[in-house]
């Protein structure tokens, strides 16, 4: 098996390793002749595996380097084991590698060739510079992060792009940091603001704003896995569990509470405050699951559903989970046999599973101290009786609708095992050992008992920890990029290496310097000239997609898309209203995102599923779908002809009839017949009016059983109805049904509508030939409406309205 | 732009991504040469359908039964006759059974790969993933090559495409339904009818206002998929939304109930009448999924109660449906997982479930110049690999573009002059057409 398998004999997953007759195929010949002696006491172990050399530059295509590998041993000795690594290119276009390790060079471009020997794993970089190599009279730049950037270009012989425009800038900044569309009103403003420290006073306000904690309470929501259909029965009152989970990250990126400490509240969650009893527990939790109550559960300190996900209960889950989570290292490459990438064994990776082993989360499952309380509640919620299931899950919901305490399920750290053995040591027993984990790349084991994600927790946080603070730093950083330092966002392995890792060093080392401060990141990747490059590319940095020579146009995200069709054809007032209160906002998770149940627009351009620990759940890829939702879906007809939208404003300022909707239709239609009812009662009330005394006392009961039919009628059409009294007095004063449109008069020009459609979709002023286009095409429509209708339309379909630029 | 990374292939993006690729022409002349030359039978269908089964189908319980096994390989199925006098499947497949002269199976086809996303990857591609580039899916090759007229997409996935466009770009990715058809009820894709009030003559006013107001990156849209992609996706949105043509293609109520009977009452059924109309219509690749063969657990109860009868009664119906129509001939269909499952039945829940077992799975081909009624390839006892030598899916997917008249072996090229072959490894199964 052993030498069938790698020689091709039987199918082998990594292809054929050597042919027969090869010195490979002879020493494990051999090995295996001699009893395949594996001498375990006597392993000599890797200190470090040299490779030279450690950079290499290619001028031409065609050029060859070779590549010799050093082992050194714990023992001293050192031997060239060149041809006993593996190795890869992790671009083949840019450079090949055979398996002698000679390298030849192709397009032009950086990339890395690693290779493979024992437990090592060494990336080389490797570049061939796209333009001529730059003589560094070029100023330094005073921004850490453009000078980093800039020491790798210069590498390349990249020139960067220039710096974007106020009127990208001040688009691109509010749609990275808040995911909100900037108003009209923003926009004007900063454009004519001449203080020359107006965008870093802009990112500061960003900053500040409820968008900021809004949208990122949102991007941690995918990282960290809040998904409702993995949470369906984590908690006893259903459909809450993603609300609250949201509004504690909300509340803490609000406070900008420290990283570290906000995935401490996670890691480490507790279900109960310090010292608080499972009633009291339950209590507060009830009271949390009532609609609009999230504020009560974000000022508990921990988490504990992060552990109730339906797909984070075995321990493999866990460890996956986790490391996607914190590390971004996709550690299940390990599950089966040792990572292809990283140093990383199955037996590492089964370690680690064990760390989550004692962690037990169920909505059925408490604390030892509180079954009696539990049972308590249960009782009082049925009554006594012995209910399972969907009925009991029925009796618990509508105990909670009305207003009683339910019981609520704990996580519970389980050292049973640990005590079993404790004990049985004590006992004497030669066997008895305390089950025990080990975390990623950790010598000591970590004895399971006691909680050990106190233990994981002050291994992440640690300065040393190699991954945590740049997972985060990392995914922050391609929120404004569209790329990361490191990509994909949640794959670091030794075998991928950052494209600067100058840069990803500092900025490391400054995110923790911070005390893992959020907003020090935020701001100090926003205010550097590297983020703030224009998308026009020159002759060097065309080709370039991943050194961050100029920005890069990207699709927005699907939330932020909707949101922004929303602002973008919504009046002015309402404009203001929802950015105001921005929780109904999809940036803001205002819409479920649930299975089956997910708004059409929001699956559409691809919001995160959250399910399967990998941030390709979000997809920014455009779609035919997409546009044919944006050309001709009725959402679109809808917004653009609403009697709340823009156009319907623009024509009441332009002082012209607004846009025929279905809406209007409708509202129409409910207005002749309460015009009917009105003429009706009214008839009715004269007739009354001109009987007898007597006969109106017989009558009156039935002529107030009818107005109340009417009254009710008027009500459920949203119309103001006089008491019946005022109209017996005057008839006139039940005035005639009418829609309240005002003939206006003109307070705007057709061209300053041009301006302000511009504005409001594309974040600037439309330039001379386009409101020349606009104006022609409005004139020529056959209403105003139809053509301001048609204007915003065609904004809302540029390429420049979904793109970030 | 998604970013695929697997454990046996590294990270790789499209090279859309990395941005060097500018697609140059493509040679059929050695394909031609070969045609000419008489060595294979030039393909016969110019359409096609692909149904991907994810999560992995067990063979054993399906088209590659093994009765005479021990019992812990055997499975509770006994397997039934067909229509072809010695070809047997599995008695939950009866239907399948009665019109086996239409499909060929293939057995013991074979590869490497155990997990989801990377058997996923190579069987829509036919060729094994690779770090820094990701192949399209048969159906962008096909968009690409022998595009439909523009106001019919020509790829479309109901209800999700199980792979993309990869480095051909964006613009050859598949119109996806986002919603599979439900028997009896009325099915159209979001947003094609015109039904808004808005006149035609409208829609054409407020295209041509579009297309001179979008121009801020008309600069960069050569050297950019992403702006091309948008591009393409806005003018074929305008030319779906103003034809009536694409609207009645995904209109299944035209279809009488005597027809849409056939394909059984499950969405999967409706799913294939739809891609069968959709062919029909113009469309080149409708591809459609039938998802739930991840059978760790209670491997046989599933398949009884749920996956067979939904596969026997939508995919007969499917070549019932197309012989029917006179589409059989010119429709390519194709039928895969992306494994098969272990022989021996594991012991996670009380009746047995199997596991990811890629060393022998089977597969199914019909139309076209594939002669049906035939088993190709074979499986040794306890079918855990192929008796002989394997069929990899290279071959499988370089005979599904045979079939489709493109050339296995055509290069695309970057724009350095790097050539990438589109199946790499694989060569046409003769036996198929013969």
């Amino acid at each position: 098996m052993i030498i069938t398998k790698p020689s091709d004999a039987e199918l082998h997953e990594r292809g054929k390793r050597f042919s027969k007759g090869t010195w490979q195929h002879h020493v494990l010949q051999r090995w295996i002749e001699g009893g395949a002696v594996h001498d375990s006491d006597n392993i000599r172990e890797l200190i470090q595996l040299e490779v030279q050399p450690s950079e290499i530059l290619f001028h031409e295509s065609g050029e060859t380097v070779e590549l010799t590998a050093i082992a050194r041993w714990q023992d001293g000795t050192s031997e060239d084991v060149t041809e006993l690594c593996r190795f890869s290119s992790n671009n083949d276009a840019i450079a090949e590698i055979d398996e002698t390790g000679r390298i030849l060079s192709g397009e032009r471009g950086d990339t890395h060739i690693v290779v493979y020997y024992d437990k090592a794993v060494i990336p080389v970089p490797v570049v061939r510079p796209l333009g001529a190599s730059v003589t560094s009279n070029s100023p330094q730049p005073k921004h850490s992060i453009d000078r980093f950037v800039k020491q790798k270009l210069d590498k390349l012989g990249i020139k960067p792009s220039g710096i974007c425009t106020d009127a990208e800038f001040v688009r691109r900044v509010s749609l990275d940091i808040t995911g909100i569309l900037p108003d009209a009103h923003t926009v004007r403003e900063f454009l004519a603001d001449d203080s020359p420290q107006k965008r870093e006073q802009l990112i500061n306000r960003l900053l500040e704003s409820p968008g900021y904690a809004a949208w990122w309470a949102t991007r941690f929501s995918d990282w960290t896995g809040n998904s409702d259909e993995q949470l369906t029965n984590a908690l006893p009152i259903r459909n809450v569990a993603t609300r609250l989970w949201y509004e504690w990250l909300r509340v803490r990126l609000e406070k900008n509470v420290p990283y570290d400490d906000i995935v401490e509240g996670i890691v480490a969650a507790q279900n109960r405050q310090p010292g608080e009893d499972y009633l009291t527990y339950c209590e507060k939790m009830t009271e949390a699951c009532k609609p609009g109550n999230e504020a009560v559960f974000a000022e508990r300190d921990g988490l504990p559903l992060y552990w109730g996900r339906r797909n984070f209960q075995t321990s493999e889950e866990r460890a996956i989970g986790f490391a996607y989570s914190f590390l971004g290292v996709r550690i299940e490459c390990a599950q089966c046999h040792k990572h292809p990438f990283d140093r990383w064994s199955k037996n590492d990776f089964e370690n680690f599973s064990k760390l989550f082993t004692p962690i037990r989360y169920s909505a059925n499952q408490v604390n030892k101290d509180a079954k009696q309380d539990r049972q308590e509640l249960l009782d009082a919620l049925t009554n006594g009786k012995k209910l399972r299931g969907g009925d009991l899950r029925r009796a618990v919901q509508k105990g909670a609708q009305q207003g009683k305490t339910v019981p609520f399920g704990e996580l519970v750290f389980d050292s049973s095992s640990a005590e079993r053995q404790r004990k049985a040591k004590s006992k004497g027993a030669k066997t008895g050992k305390i089950p025990s984990g080990k975390i990623l790349g950790q010598e000591e084991h970590v004895l399971l008992d006691t909680d050990p994600r106190i233990a994981l927790m002050t291994w992440l946080r640690s300065k040393d920890n190699p991954y945590f603070a740049k997972a985060i730093i990392n995914r922050v950083w391609s929120n404004y990029f569209g790329n990361g330092i490191i990509s994909p966002t949640d794959d670091m392995n030794l075998a991928n290496p950052p494209v600067n890792q100058p840069l990803m060093d500092y900025l490391a080392d400054g995110f923790i310097k911070h005390d893992f401060d959020l907003k020090w990141l935020h701001r100090n990747i926003v205010t550097s000239e590297t983020y703030q490059r224009s998308a026009d590319t020159n002759s060097t940095n065309e080709m370039d997609r991943t050194n961050f020579s100029h920005h890069i146009p990207r699709r927005l995200p699907a939330e932020v898309v909707y949101d922004s069709i929303i602002l973008a054809t919504g009046s002015d007032s309402q404009a203001e209203k929802i950015r105001t209160d921005i929780g109904a906002m999809a940036i803001a998770e205002g819409k479920p995102n649930r299975r089956n149940q997910q708004n059409f627009a929001l699956e559409v351009f691809g919001q995160s599923t959250r399910e399967s620990n990998c941030d390709c759940d979000r997809s920014d890829s455009p779609s035919l779908l997409q546009s044919i939702y944006l050309r001709n879906d009725a959402d679109i007809y809808q917004r653009l002809s609403d009697k709340n939208g823009w156009v319907a404003q623009a024509c009441s300022e332009l002082g012209v009839a607004g846009p025929k909707s279905q809406a209007d239709a409708r509202e129409a239609m409910a207005l002749n017949r309460a015009e009917t009812y009105r003429v009706q009662f009214l008839a009715r009330v004269k007739k009354f009016q001109n009987l007898s005394a007597e006969r109106q006392k017989k009558i009156k009961p039935q002529l107030q059983r009818d107005y109340s039919r009417v009254a009710s009628k008027m009500k459920s059409l949203k119309i103001d109805v006089p008491k019946l009294s005022a109209i017996l007095k005057d008839t006139n004063s039940w005035s005639e049904t009418v829609a309240t449109t005002r003939s206006d008069r003109p307070v705007k020009t057709v061209q300053q509508l041009i301006e302000d459609a511009y504005l409001r979709t594309l974040s600037r002023f439309p330039d001379a030939e386009e409101t020349e286009i606009s104006l022609a095409f409005i004139e020529e429509s056959k209403t105003p409406a139809d053509g301001v209708q048609s204007l915003l339309w065609a904004l809302v379909n540029t390429k420049e309205f979904i793109l970030t630029h | 732009m998604k970013l695929h990374r697997t454990c046996d292939g590294m990270q790789r993006r499209d090279l859309l991504k990395a941005g060097v690729l500018s697609l140059g022409g493509l040679t059929l002349s050695n394909y031609l040469q070969m045609a000419h030359a008489g060595q294979v039978q030039s393909g016969r269908a110019d359409r096609a359908i692909f149904i991907e089964l994810p999560g992995g189908p067990s063979h054993l319980d399906t088209f590659d039964m093994k009765p005479d096994a021990a019992s812990e390989y055997r499975g509770s199925f006994n397997p039934i006759a067909t229509n072809v006098p010695g070809i047997q499947i599995s008695e939950h497949l009866p239907k399948l059974a009665a019109v086996a002269d239409k499909f060929a199976i293939l057995r013991g086809v074979s590869h490497t790969l155990a997990a989801h996303r990377l058997g996923r990857e190579y069987v829509n591609t036919g060729s094994k993933p690779i770090p820094a580039l990701e192949y399209p899916s048969y159906g962008s090759v096909l968009a690409k090559e022998q595009p439909s007229e523009n106001d019919i997409p020509s790829l479309v996935a109901v209800p999700k495409a199980g792979q993309g466009a990869g480095f051909l770009g964006i613009r050859y990715a598949a119109l996806e339904t986002n919603a599979s058809p439900e028997y009896g009820e009325p099915f159209s894709v979001r947003g094609i009818s015109l039904g808004q009030g808005i006149g035609i003559d409208e829609v054409k006013r407020r295209q041509s206002l579009l297309k001179k107001l979008d121009r801020r990156f008309a600069k960069l849209e050569e050297s950019d998929q992403l702006l091309e992609g948008l591009d393409k996706f806005g003018d074929q949105a305008y030319s779906m939304i103003t034809s009536a043509r694409a609207r009645q293609a995904f209109d299944i109520s035209k279809e009488p109930e005597s027809f849409s009977k056939q394909f059984g009452e499950e969405s999967f059924g409706q799913s294939c009448m739809l891609a069968l109309r959709l062919v029909e219509s113009g469309v080149r690749l409708v591809s459609v999924q039938l998802g739930g063969w991840d059978t760790h657990t209670d491997n046989f109860t599933k398949l009884k109660e749920n996956n067979l009868p939904r596969l026997d009664a939508g995919l007969s119906g499917l070549l019932t449906g197309l012989e029917q129509r006179g589409l059989l001939e010119t429709t390519a269909v194709f039928v895969t997982g992306e494994f098969g499952r272990t022989p021996k039945i594991n012991s996670r829940s009380a009746e047995g479930g199997r596991d990811h077992y890629p060393r022998c799975m089977f597969m199914l081909m019909a139309g076209g110049a594939v002669r049906g009624g035939q088993v190709i390839g074979e499986s040794d006892e306890n079918a855990s690999g192929p008796r002989h030598e394997g069929i990899s899916p290279d071959d499988v997917a370089a005979s599904f573009y045979h079939n489709l008249g493109i050339d296995p072996t055509m290069e695309y090229d970057t724009s350095t002059g790097r050539p990438i072959t589109l199946v790499r490894d694989g060569g046409i199964i003769k036996e198929l057409f013969s």
